[in-house]
């Protein structure tokens, strides 16, 4: 399968890919059996794994015939990982500017 | 849960000295990053820092002014991109500056983290991976099926 990133934010702004991680969530299912529960095309529904896949939400194993979908956890650490990066940053940042003005005041 | 980045910080200067901290291009290159900041309201700058690969982060981060409120408040949004196109954060930064005995207290809003797409993510991942999360993910999915831009 074809290796490109695609932004998680935008791989669960489709209601059709939550409802697929929202059952891929209970289960690890063939692309086959996702595509049951879904009123659209298989290619249609590839397309959508293909996205999941690619933001890093799922991973897909061939077994024997089938290809099988299951959840991963790398596309939801991406996102966590801008909200402690930045928490941090700021921490950091803040800290050098009540020192900076400390400093400055103490040269007056 | 967590929805936002908030810090409160005192400091012993007057709002005016901290104010001009905040907005002074020269003066945040010092304690914050790089920039071509101007102090005026629809402006756009960047923000220059170094790459953190291992994010995907190339240390840009593009923003605007939004909201001027002199020696008050400073707002301006807060994104980072992969690429021309690629949106990875879109994120909004408020200052509030409040006159106290003795200083300033600032208070740093970082928010965005809580719209429809960020939310569920955020409910995800702050409870941590585990099989409880996997259960309660599948609430998580139902919520919120309408009302929102579809994807690819």
């Amino acid at each position: 399968m074809k290796q490109q990133v695609i932004d998680p934010f935008q791989a669960v702004g489709d209601p059709n890919r939550r409802q697929m991680l929202r059952l891929l969530s209970k289960e690890s299912l063939t692309i086959n059996a996702l595509a049951e529960n879904f009123d659209m095309t298989r290619p249609a529904v590839s397309k959508h794994v293909k996205i999941l896949y690619s933001a890093g939400f799922i991973s897909i194993e061939d077994i024997g015939r089938e290809r099988h979908c299951m959840l991963k956890q790398s596309g939801f650490k991406q996102l966590q990982q801008w909200i402690d990066y930045f928490d941090q940053f700021w921490a950091v940042k803040l800290k050098k500017l009540e020192d900076l003005l400390n400093e400055k005041a103490k040269k007056l | 849960m967590k929805k936002m980045i908030k810090y409160n910080w005192f400091f012993e200067q007057s709002p005016e000295t901290v104010w001009k901290y905040l907005t002074t291009s020269e003066l945040m290159a010092q304690w914050l990053m790089n920039n071509d900041f101007e102090l005026v309201t629809g402006r756009e700058f960047m923000f220059k820092s170094n790459p953190q690969p291992s994010m995907d982060f190339d240390g840009n981060v593009y923003c605007k002014i939004l909201d001027i409120d002199p020696l008050k408040k400073l707002v301006y949004s807060w994104k980072i991109r992969q690429g021309e196109e690629k949106l990875m954060l879109d994120s909004t930064v408020t200052w509030f500056l409040i006159p106290k005995k003795g200083g300033t207290e600032l208070i740093l809003e970082h928010t965005g983290f809580d719209d429809w797409k960020n939310d569920m993510i955020f409910q995800a991942m702050n409870k941590g991976w585990d099989q409880n999360v996997r259960v309660k993910m599948g609430n998580l999915f139902n919520t919120k099926p309408n009302n929102e831009t579809t994807g690819n």
